[in-house]
C-alpha cells in the first residue's frame, strides 16, 4: 500500500471534478441559451397559434453560423444528454471520492475510471479525460506496482496466458466407470442445475416483463412529448425518433404560452410552504408526545390516532364552508381579496399520521439521554433542537420528501378552492389542476396530445429527479411506515 | 498572482470573521438578557418552570398541531354531523329550511347514481367502486406478492428492478393518467398498435373514447389503478420478507423443500400481518379512489358521449361541491358519512383479526 499514490489520485480526481463541474455548466448555460432562443408561434388575439407551430422552418443566429430547426433541435438533445450522463456521474463521483478508503482500491476501480474517461471524450470533456486516463495509471501503479509502459508491456502476456487457459482440456470423467450410486448422483446434479437455470431464467424474465409494463408509460410520455403534432395523432405512431427530431420547442409552448411557468411556481410555494409548517408543528407535537409527561397524553393521542381513520373526503365539506365567505373569508370573495394560497396552504400545515410516525422515533431514543441532558442543564426546547432533532433527521427527511410529493399531487382540494374563483382562480391552479383543466387544443378544435404530454413530462421529471437523488431514504421511509402499521 | 490569490483568501477570512464577531455579539446580548431576567427572577423567588405543570409546557408544544388540527379536522367532524341533519343548507347565505333526521341518509340511499343504476348510464356510483375494489385488489396483491417474492430470490440487478418497480409511487397521478389515456387511444395509441401485431382488429377498438364500451374503460381504470398501487405493495412485501428469519429457508433447504411449498408454508404464514394490513388499507384506498378516474376520463367521469358513468364514490360526493349539484352539501355531508361507515367496519375488521394474530 503505497499511501502517497492513494492521496496522489484523490487530489487528481478533485481536480478533475473542478471541470467536470465547469463541463456541466457550461452545458446547462447553452441549454438554456438555445432554449431561449427557440421561436415560438405568433400570438393572434391574445391567444397563441398553435396550429402552425409543426410547419413552422425559423433559422437561429448562435455564433456566428445559422441553425436551421434540425440542426438546432439536434443540439440541444445532445446538451439535454450529456446533461442527463454527466451530472448523476459527478454526483455519484464526488460522493465516492469523500467516503472511499485506501483499502477498498481494487482494478475495478482503475478500470472505472477509464470507462469515465472514454464517456468524458464523448461529451466533449477532454479536460477530464486526459486527467482520468492520468489518474487510471497512477491507480494501476498502486494497484499492480506497473508503470504505463511496464503496463502495456504486461497486456500481451496477459492475453496469452488466458488463451491458453481456455485451450486447457477440461478434466472429463469416464461416466461409465462410475459406480451406480455416483452416477445417479451426478445425474440428479445435472437436472438440479438444469431446474435451477431454468427457474432463473422464468424469473428474470417474468420481472423484465412487469418491468417493461412499468417503464413504457414513462418512455412513451419522453417520446411523444418530443414528437410534433403530427407525429403525436398518426395512426402508425413511430417508436423511436432521431435527435434532429425532438422537438423542444413544445416545452417552451408549455411553460410560457399555457402557463405551466406559473402554475410551477404556485406548487413549489404551496409545497415549500406547507412543508416548513408541517416540519415545525409535526415535531413540536410529536416532542410533546413522546417525552412530555402530562395528564390525558395517552387520551389526546388516541384521539388524534382515531381522526387517522376518516376519509378525506369528510373534512373537505366542511373546510370549504370554513375558507370561504361565511367563515375565514379566503376565497369566494370579490376578485382581488381572495387568499388563495392562505387556502391551500393551511389545512395542510400539519398531518396526524407524521406525527404518529415521529413519535415512534423520539420514543427510540433512549431516556437516560433526557435524563443526562436535563442533569447538564439542558432546556426542553435545547434538547429537542440539538438532541433529538438530529438523531431522528433520516424520519424528519423523510416526511420532508412525502410531504413534497403529497402537495405536488394535490389535485381535489385545489380544485376546489381555485374553482370558485373563476378567471381569477385560473391563476392559481396548481400542477394537477392545469394538467387535467387546461385546454391542450389547437383552433380547429383538435387536442394538441404532443403538448399535453410534455406537460405531463414536465411535472413528472423533477419528481423522479428528486427521487433518483434521495431514493435511500425515500424508499427506507415507505418500507418503515408500511411495517408501523 | 500568488499574492493575489493570498489576498482574496485574506478578503474571505475577514468577511467570515466579521459575520462570526456579529453573530457572537449577538448571543452574547441575549446571553445576558437571559442572566439579568434570571437574576430578577431569582432575587423574587419566582420559578416559572418549577411551578407549571405538566400539561402546560406540553400546551406549548402542542399548540401549533392541535390549533390547526382544531380548525381543519375536528371541526369538520362535528360539522358533518350537524350538516346531515340541515334540510337545503345554502352555502352561500348560510341558511336552512328545516331539520331532518335521515332526510339526508334517505336522499343519498335512493337517489339515482349512488346505489340504484340511473335509467340514463345504467351504472352507479356504489357498484363501479365495488367493481374497482374487487378487482384490482387481489390482483394487485397477487402480483405485489409474485414480484417481491421473485425479487428476493435474484441477487444481480435487484437494486436495479427494485428501483424501476418503485417508479408509479413518485408520480403525478393526472400526469400519468393522461399518459395513459394517450397510450389507449383508438387511432394510433400505444395499446392498440400492440394489440395490431396479435391479429386483431382495433378499428374502431375505443378505450377511453366515445365509442368504447363500460367494459373496456373499466378494464383501463383497473390497470392503471394497479399499476399505480403496485410499487407501494411491492415495497412493503419486499422489507417484510427480508425481514423473516433465514434459519427457516435453510432448514427447508436441507430438506429438500420444494419452492412451491416453501412459499405457501413459509413466506406467506409469516407475512401473514403484512398482507392482511396492506389489503386493509388497499381496499380502504381502493374506495376512495378519484384522481385515476378524473385523469382518464375527466371530471364527468365517463368519455364523451358514451351511455355509461365511472362515478366513485368520492366522485359522487364531489358532484355536490363542484360540479352538476354543486352547493347541497348536506346530501354530500350524508354520503362522506356512509363512505366513513364502511372505512369503519374494515377498520374494526381489520383490528380483531389482527388481534388474533393471522399467522399459522
Amino acid at each position: 500500500m503505497d499511501k502517497q499514490l492513494f492521496q496522489k489520485s484523490k487530489k487528481i480526481e478533485k481536480i478533475t471534478f473542478i471541470f467536470d463541474l465547469l463541463a456541466i455548466v457550461t452545458y446547462i448555460a447553452l441549454f438554456l441559451i438555445l432554449f431561449n432562443l427557440l421561436e415560438l408561434p405568433p400570438v393572434i388575439n391574445g391567444r397563441m397559434n398553435l396550429d402552425i407551430l409543426q410547419f413552422m422552418t425559423p433559422t437561429y443566429e448562435f455564433l456566428g453560423s445559422n441553425l436551421d430547426k434540425w440542426q438546432m433541435n439536434s443540439i440541444i438533445s445532445i446538451l439535454v444528454i450529456f446533461m442527463v450522463v454527466a451530472v448523476p456521474m459527478f454526483v455519484i463521483n464526488v460522493k465516492k471520492n469523500n467516503t472511499r478508503t485506501i483499502y477498498e482500491i481494487d482494478s475495478y476501480v482503475a478500470t472505472s475510471k477509464f470507462v469515465q474517461a472514454m464517456i468524458n471524450v464523448l461529451s466533449f470533456n477532454f479536460i477530464s479525460t486526459g486527467l482520468r486516463i492520468y489518474n487510471t495509471f497512477v491507480l494501476i501503479k498502486f494497484v499492480k506496482g506497473y508503470n504505463a509502459k511496464e503496463f502495456f508491456k504486461s497486456i500481451p502476456g496477459a492475453i496469452r496466458a488466458k488463451i491458453a487457459k481456455m485451450k486447457e482440456k477440461k478434466v472429463v470423467i469416464d461416466e461409465e466407470n462410475l459406480d451406480s450410486y455416483s452416477a445417479s448422483l451426478k445425474k440428479s446434479i445435472r437436472r438440479q442445475t438444469t431446474v435451477h437455470v431454468f427457474r432463473l431464467f422464468g424469473t428474470y424474465l417474468f420481472l423484465v416483463t412487469m418491468a417493461l409494463i412499468i417503464i413504457i408509460p414513462f418512455y412513451w410520455m419522453v417520446l411523444t412529448s418530443l414528437k410534433d403534432f403530427t407525429g403525436a395523432t398518426t395512426n402508425n405512431p413511430e417508436f423511436f425518433i432521431g435527435i434532429s427530431r425532438w422537438n423542444w420547442v413544445n416545452y417552451k409552448v408549455v411553460l410560457t404560452a399555457l402557463n405551466f411557468g406559473v402554475y410551477i411556481k404556485n406548487t413549489v410555494i404551496v409545497a415549500v410552504f406547507s412543508t416548513i409548517g408541517t416540519i415545525f408543528t409535526t415535531v413540536l407535537a410529536a416532542y410533546a408526545f413522546a417525552r412530555i409527561e402530562f395528564k390525558g397524553r395517552e387520551v389526546l393521542f388516541s384521539i388524534l390516532i382515531m381522526t387517522m381513520m376518516i376519509p378525506g373526503e369528510l373534512y373537505i365539506i366542511t373546510n370549504f364552508i370554513t375558507v370561504s365567505r361565511n367563515g375565514l373569508g379566503w376565497v369566494g370573495m370579490p376578485t382581488g381579496q381572495n387568499q388563495y394560497f392562505l387556502a391551500m396552504i393551511i389545512p395542510f400545515v400539519t398531518s396526524i399520521s407524521y406525527i404518529f410516525f415521529l413519535r415512534q422515533n423520539f420514543k427510540q431514543i433512549p431516556e437516560s439521554l433526557y435524563k443526562a441532558a436535563r442533569v447538564d442543564g439542558c432546556s426542553d426546547f435545547k434538547y429537542l433542537t440539538r438532541v433529538m432533532v438530529p438523531i431522528a433527521s433520516p424520519t424528519i427527511f423523510t416526511i420532508t420528501i412525502l410531504n413534497v410529493f403529497s402537495s405536488w399531487n394535490a389535485y381535489i382540494w385545489p380544485r376546489i378552492i381555485t374553482g370558485v374563483g373563476g378567471v381569477e382562480g385560473q391563476q392559481y391552479w396548481l400542477i394537477s389542476n392545469a394538467l387535467r383543466d387546461t385546454a391542450f387544443v389547437q383552433e380547429s378544435g383538435r387536442v394538441m396530445y404532443n403538448l399535453q404530454i410534455a406537460a405531463s413530462a414536465l411535472v413528472t421529471v423533477p419528481l423522479l429527479i428528486v427521487f433518483f437523488a434521495f431514493r435511500k431514504y425515500i424508499m427506507n421511509g415507505i418500507g418503515r411506515s408500511g411495517t408501523k402499521g | 498572482m500568488a499574492n493575489l490569490i493570498i489576498k482574496i483568501k485574506k478578503f474571505f477570512a475577514m468577511i467570515g470573521k466579521s459575520i462570526k464577531t456579529f453573530f457572537w455579539n449577538v448571543r452574547r446580548i441575549l446571553n445576558n438578557f437571559k442572566k439579568r431576567v434570571g437574576n430578577f427572577l431569582d432575587r423574587h423567588h419566582i420559578n416559572p418552570a418549577g411551578k407549571a405543570p405538566g400539561w402546560a409546557k406540553a400546551l406549548i408544544y402542542l399548540s401549533p398541531a392541535l390549533v390547526v388540527l382544531a380548525v381543519f379536522t375536528f371541526w369538520p367532524i362535528i360539522n358533518s354531523f350537524a350538516l346531515v341533519v340541515y334540510e337545503n343548507y345554502n352555502m352561500t347565505n348560510n341558511t336552512i329550511t328545516g331539520y331532518t333526521i335521515f332526510g339526508n341518509f334517505i336522499r343519498v340511499l335512493t337517489d339515482e347514481s349512488f346505489i340504484v343504476p340511473a335509467s340514463h348510464t345504467g351504472s352507479s356510483a356504489v357498484i363501479n367502486t365495488l367493481i374497482i375494489v374487487f378487482i384490482s385488489v387481489p390482483i394487485s396483491i397477487f402480483l405485489a406478492l409474485a414480484i417481491s417474492v421473485a425479487l428476493n430470490s435474484i441477487k444481480p440487478l435487484k437494486g436495479f428492478f427494485q428501483t424501476i418497480y418503485f417508479l408509479p409511487y413518485v408520480t403525478n397521478t393526472i400526469a400519468i393518467g393522461l399518459v395513459f389515456a394517450y397510450m389507449f387511444k383508438t387511432d394510433g395509441g400505444l395499446v392498440n398498435q400492440f394489440l395490431k401485431i396479435f391479429g386483431v382488429n382495433v378499428t374502431g377498438l375505443s378505450w377511453v373514447e366515445s365509442n368504447a364500451v363500460y367494459w373496456r374503460s373499466m378494464f383501463v381504470l383497473i390497470f392503471y389503478s394497479i399499476w399505480s398501487a403496485l410499487a407501494f405493495k411491492i415495497m412493503v412485501f419486499l422489507t417484510s420478507i427480508q425481514g423473516i428469519d433465514k434459519q427457516y429457508y435453510q432448514a427447508a433447504a436441507i430438506d429438500a423443500t420444494p419452492k412451491g411449498r416453501i412459499f405457501s408454508k413459509i413466506t406467506v404464514p409469516l407475512i401473514s400481518p403484512m398482507i392482511f394490513y396492506i389489503t386493509v388499507t388497499s381496499v380502504i384506498g381502493a374506495f376512495k379512489i378519484y384522481n385515476a378516474i378524473v385523469a382518464l376520463f375527466g371530471v364527468a367521469g365517463a368519455p364523451p358521449g358514451v351511455r355509461y358513468n365511472l362515478q366513485s364514490i368520492v366522485m359522487y360526493i364531489y358532484q355536490f361541491i363542484d360540479g352538476s349539484n354543486a352547493g347541497n352539501l348536506s346530501v354530500a355531508a350524508a354520503a362522506s358519512l356512509i363512505l366513513f361507515a364502511i372505512i369503519l367496519v374494515l377498520t374494526i375488521v381489520q383490528m380483531q383479526v389482527s388481534k388474533k394474530r393471522v399467522h399459522y
